[in-house]
């Protein structure tokens, strides 16, 4: 049957890109279905349930600043939470949160049932509606046809989904939910390259046998960091500390004589993991002079006795999963509650989407989240954001938006995976970004809550209390630059008492914060006018304090920019272009890029390609006239 | 519609083929270019008088330059000492060649002098220009019409291949080694430095560590000992690269001592007398040249002569102009020779079909020695697509045939980047690392700021990465993983 209601977006899956595609497309003012296997579902957290980290935080503050639920939901669910790298200046300092995963999955649920223009629906979708080559709706398993405008898709690891645990596999989307199997066939005979990876999980534990006493505990920060720009520490639940153990040679051990039955080892798993250790067979066989491994033992929330000993993901045996997690310390007795497993999944090649996330191939059909390529929650929310907000600018005939490299680590993520695609499951790291002292978790919403409110993501709320702080804050940096301080006045000899030797000359207070051995809080105890608190005097600390550095990242920002404003039209055909080498026009024809910038940044494009570029794209116009 | 406009910085280069002895122009070209100059030229009443002190400079009063006039000025560093003396001229914007302000030095200085001027404008801020960047400008500022869009298309592949080649030329074993160790210690240090930033609770806090001390004060050790190599000048190899190639015994080492005037090869009726590659500077009018001596191709079981044959193909494959000498008696090579016939040679002696053999073949000059024994006298035949030169090395007859030959080509090679840019290229790179790594050391020391210090070193790399090839995060990424055990 035919669904009455015409729908301007569907978003199939209810993860975590879903959730906040959905609500993205339904704050723009597009009427929107999310379509999604299981309601009960809805935010659920496959893995570990911890928001945040290096790179992830900026990210979450991003998606926060153009309105998005992932920071406010963290606020309402977060039982621990930490500043990451405090010591270590305020462009990579990231905020960590532990939540419990039911309080997460709940607050979730009320922020999407909530949502005006979002309507909800549980089934799984088996097939896409197409209008010619275009998408036009969804049609469930048992037949039911939705009829909409743009679809994105965001069905996580749910795509030809297999579990391994030791050499035993079985399908499944993740532990205790079925694959989306008539749709990743479906999918399958559509023009994608499709590719397989793979990620894990370690055992659950029942903190009952556990003993903490020989652990060390790891509280959380006094004071307590709150993740939304807009949060409180008065929205968060009870506080609790995470516990850190270690593997011993012991452990090692068991594990190397259970490689023979691991299906990594084995070769019976065939998607690609990550560079980077994320299963504990892999750091001891990678890694065998290291005797000792970390493992963080997080709780999973405060009404649940399961733990989460972060740190030892596996798809071992569980007999041996067993063996292995009682050598660790503390865990000498432990009961494991669910066994850790591996699960490979289909992923689409991320370099057939636009920048809008759009797919090359099917107009009005989108990708986000881990079916792109990518692993973690915020990469998944944060694409999840792009592509409802796409979908919905597309509905309702506006221009598409994406935001730069120089402009969010979101900008970065998208970049990274339409120009160079992924190999392994791809993780933001603050190493990915070239302007990583411009884009700080601090400053998202400085960067991107504007630009949030044009294009209609951004409520009055977040409206009002954003351009408050924006106005404070340059209210306070005009003053600091505009105040003069003499070496023989009283407050310059109290400067001079802070710094340890007299002014040698009449400054500003802005020049004064710029030196290493001042800061805004030192300033305050000396001068009765430095009043800002909180988020504004740490934004005037930081801004003066990075001003060189910002400066000349903005000058090269400002001359790459002008490439990123020049389109190659789709009409281009590369291999025409003299003075081109054979193999740069097959590079530029297999990418194809949408503009210069795009161009510039795929591997091998020389500056003389680019040149060469430009003369050819000016000769067009001229002769176009 | 956005606008197709050219960069907005301001570029340098040198106008005039490299090496040629007389004027040496330098272009600027920019909105800068009028305010660079000024700080460099400075007017005298006439051309003899000298400036004996600082008192007499005028430096505070600017010189004012007439658009389109020469002046005659002399050209002074920072520390106002004397450069060069010579003409310069100013066209401003739109009206030059560019579309941009344009400024020319005129000087009278070799290579060095001019490079030297070069550096006083890269540290006042302008940029070497890319190859063929000036053309660029002019055809996006609408000065060039249509019809040269596509010889501009080429100039810029032809030049920045040509450059290419420079480079490396210019990079002696010597200096590439050091730059690779510079490099290597870079990538090291900046591995502990973003793995201590990205993986906090990896248990790997080396920022707080001595040994990142350690490793800038070796970067700075190693950059300061690459820029001392690169200053001696012993990588410096200017003039085109002629190399002579053939099979054994075609009389190669022969026309080598000829071109030489002396006989610094070995000449036996041997075949397989020459193993290793034989370089010989020399001048042809001025114009500084290399003559290369390699060994005869064939295929052979010594295992010396197979290394010297191996040797030989790589100069084949730098070089700018190669002589392939034929036997002209023995190997039935008639003056009609065709690039058909030299091809067939060509394949015979590659024994496999080398993919650039068509670029190499256009480089060929075919050298009919021996025709003492054919009874022939010397001569230049103008083939349709190949130049064919009748000689007896042994006789020393038609020597000077080839030598005006190679007079004639090098007046239109050359045109593009010297090893003399390509060389300032290099150090202007490594100098502006020096610069981040000096900048980085002091944020870490002063402020403790650790992820300045990353910045910079990031910026130190990406200088590097314009000799040594990109660089990217993910690179980096990889090189964390493989070196740290990193993952929950
Ligand atoms: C076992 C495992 C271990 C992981 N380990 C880590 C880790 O260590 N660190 C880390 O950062 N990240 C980890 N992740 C990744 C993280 O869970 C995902 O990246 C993130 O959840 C992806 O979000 P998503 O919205 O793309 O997909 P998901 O969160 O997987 O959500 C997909 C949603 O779509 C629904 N759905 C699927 N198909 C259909 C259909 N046809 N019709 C209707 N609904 C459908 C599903 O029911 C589900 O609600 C792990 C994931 C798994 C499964
Ligand atoms: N008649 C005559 N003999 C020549 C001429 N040029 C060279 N020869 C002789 O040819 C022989 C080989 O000369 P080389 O110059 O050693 O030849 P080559 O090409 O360097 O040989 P390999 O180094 O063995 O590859 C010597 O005996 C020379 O004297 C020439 O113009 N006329
Ligand atoms: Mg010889």
């Amino acid at each position: 049957m035919d669904f009455p209601t015409h729908f301007d977006v569907i978003v199939i899956g209810g993860g975590h890109a879903g959730c906040e595609a959905a609500l993205a497309s339904a704050r723009i003012g597009a009427k929107t279905l999310l379509l999604t296997h299981n309601i009960e579902t809805i935010g659920q957290m496959s893995c570990n349930p911890a928001i945040g980290g290096i790179g992830k935080s900026h990210l979450v503050k991003e998606i926060d600043a153009l309105g998005g639920a992932m920071a406010a939901v963290t606020d309402l669910g977060g039982i621990q939470f930490r500043v990451l790298n405090s010591r270590k200046g305020p462009a990579v300092r990231a905020t960590r949160a532990q939540t419990d995963r039911a309080l997460y999955k709940a607050a979730m649920r009320e922020v999407i049932e909530n949502q005006l223009n979002l309507t909800l629906f549980q089934q799984a979708a088996d097939d896409l509606i197409m209008d010619g080559d275009q998408v036009a709706g969804v049609i469930t398993n048992m037949g039911v046809r939705f009829n909409s405008t743009s679809v994105v898709l965001t069905a996580g690891t749910f795509l030809g989904g297999v579990i391994h645990v030791g050499l035993n596999n079985h399908e499944g989307g993740r532990a205790g939910d079925p694959t989306s199997t008539a749709l990743a066939r479906r999918l399958r005979q559509m023009p994608f390259r499709v590719d397989r990876l793979k990620t894990g999980t370690p055992p659950r534990i029942d903190s009952r046998s556990v003993d903490f006493s020989v652990m060390s505990e790891q509280p959380g920060d006094t004071p307590v960091p709150v993740m939304s720009f807009l949060g409180s520490t008065k929205y968060h639940p009870q506080q609790v500390s995470c516990f850190i153990t270690h593997t011993s040679e012991k452990t090692h051990n068991i594990i190397r004589q259970g490689l023979d039955r691991s299906p990594m080892y084995t070769g019976v798993i065939e998607g690609q993991g990550p560079r980077y250790c994320p299963s504990i067979e892999d750091k001891i066989t990678r890694f065998a002079d290291k005797d000792s491994h970390q493992v963080f033992v997080e709780p999973e929330g405060l009404t649940t006795n399961e733990l989460y000993p972060n740190g030892i993901s596996t798809s071992l045996p569980f007999d041996v999963q067993l063996e292995l997690v009682r050598t660790i310390k503390g865990f000498e007795k432990a009961h494991i509650t669910r066994p850790g497993y591996a699960i490979e999944y289909d992923f689409f090649d991320p370099r057939d989407l636009h920048h809008s996330l759009e797919t090359n191939c099917i107009p009005g059909l989108y990708f986000a989240g881990q079916i792109n390529g990518t692993t973690g929650y915020e990469e998944a929310a944060a694409q999840g954001l792009l592509a409802g907000t796409n979908a919905a600018l597309r509905a309702l005939d506006k221009d598409q938006w994406y935001p730069r490299r120089d402009q969010a680590y979101l900008g970065v993520l998208v970049d990274d995976l339409i120009t160079r695609g992924t190999k392994e499951p791809y993780r933001m790291f603050t190493s990915r970004a070239e302007y990583r002292l411009l884009l700080r978790e601090d400053n998202a919403d400085l960067r991107l809550t504007e630009i949030g409110r044009t294009l209609g993501l951004v409520n009055d709320r977040r409206w009002r209390a954003f351009s408050e702080k924006r106005e404070s804050i340059e209210l306070e940096l005009q003053r600091l630059k505009e105040t003069w301080v003499g070496s023989e006045s009283k407050l310059g000899m109290a400067v001079g008492s802070v710094l340890g030797k007299p002014l040698s000359k009449e400054s500003t207070l802005a020049d004064l914060l710029k030196r290493p051995e001042m800061n805004y809080s030192a300033l305050q105890s000396v001068d009765e006018n430095s009043t800002a608190q909180g988020q504004i005097a740490e934004q005037v600390e930081i801004h003066l304090k990075y001003a060189g550095y910002i400066d000349r990242q903005k000058e090269e920002i400002d001359r790459l920019k002008r490439y990123e404003n020049i389109e190659l039209p789709d009409s281009l055909d590369f291999r025409q272009i003299k003075g081109l080498s054979n193999e740069v026009k097959q590079k530029l024809s297999d990418s194809r890029p949408q503009t210069l910038g795009h161009a510039s940044r795929l591997s091998g494009i020389t500056p003389a390609a680019i040149s060469i570029l430009m003369v050819y794209l000016k000769k067009r116009r001229n002769l176009a006239g | 519609m956005t606008i197709l406009s050219a960069d907005s910085d301001t570029i340098i280069a040198q106008a005039t083929p490299p090496g040629r002895g007389g004027v040496g122009i330098l272009r600027l070209s920019g909105p800068r270019s009028l305010e660079f100059a000024q700080a460099v030229v400075r007017f005298t009443k006439s051309k003899s008088s000298k400036v004996t002190s600082t008192q007499e400079m005028t430096s505070d009063v600017k010189p004012q330059l007439k658009p389109r006039f020469a002046h005659f000025a002399q050209f002074f560093d920072k520390k106002n000492d004397l450069i060069d003396e010579g003409i310069v001229l100013y066209f401003p914007g739109p009206n030059s060649f560019t579309g941009e302000d344009v400024v020319e030095l005129q000087g009278h200085g070799g290579p060095v002098v001019l490079d030297f001027l070069i550096q006083q404008f890269l540290d006042l801020g302008a940029r070497i220009a890319r190859p063929g960047e000036f053309s660029e400008r002019a055809f996006l500022n609408d000065k060039l019409d249509l019809i040269q869009a596509e010889a501009i298309a080429d100039l810029i592949d032809s030049s920045s291949t040509q450059a290419a080649r420079s480079a490396v030329r210019s990079l002696s074993g010597e200096f590439s080694n050091q730059i690779n160790q510079l490099l290597e210690s870079l990538i090291t240090l900046r591995l502990y430095i973003e793995a201590a930033i990205d993986f906090p609770e990896e248990e790997i806090d080396f920022l707080a560590d001595s040994k990142v001390t350690k490793g800038l004060d070796e970067i700075v050790l190693r950059i300061t000992s690459v820029l001392q190599t690169a200053n001696q000048g012993a990588l410096l190899q200017e003039g085109m690269r002629v190399v002579i190639a053939g099979r054994p015994n075609a009389g190669k080492s022969s026309l080598l001592n000829c071109l030489a005037g002396e006989n610094r090869a070995i000449v036996t009726a041997l075949a397989g007398t020459t193993r290793d590659v034989l370089r010989e500077k020399i001048n042809i009018d001025g114009m500084p040249l290399h003559i290369i001596d390699t060994a005869g191709l064939r295929t052979s079981p010594d295992e010396i002569e197979q290394e010297g044959i191996k040797r030989a193909w790589q100069e084949i494959e730098l070089a700018d102009q190669i002589l392939l000498v034929v036997d002209a008696s023995g190997d039935n090579i008639g003056k009609n020779v065709s690039m058909d016939n030299v091809q067939a040679l060509w394949q015979e002696m590659v024994f496999s079909d080398k993919i650039w053999a068509d670029k190499i073949l256009k480089k060929i000059i075919l050298i009919r020695n021996k025709i003492d024994l054919l009874k022939e006298s010397p001569t230049e035949i103008e083939n349709t697509d190949l130049t064919v030169i009748c000689l007896s090395a042994k006789n020393n007859k038609g020597i000077d045939i080839l030598r005006n030959h190679l007079k004639k080509i090098m007046g239109f090679k050359n045109l593009g980047q010297g090893q003399f840019s390509a060389r300032r290229r290099h150090t202007d790179a490594i100098e502006r690392a020096l610069k981040f790594v000096k900048a980085g050391e002091e944020q870490l020391l002063n402020a403790g700021a650790g992820e300045l210090l990353a910045e910079d070193l990031k910026q130190a790399q990406n200088c590097l990465s314009e000799i040594t090839g990109e660089f990217t995060s993910d690179d980096l990424l990889g090189r964390i993983f493989s070196s740290f055990c990193i993952g929950k």
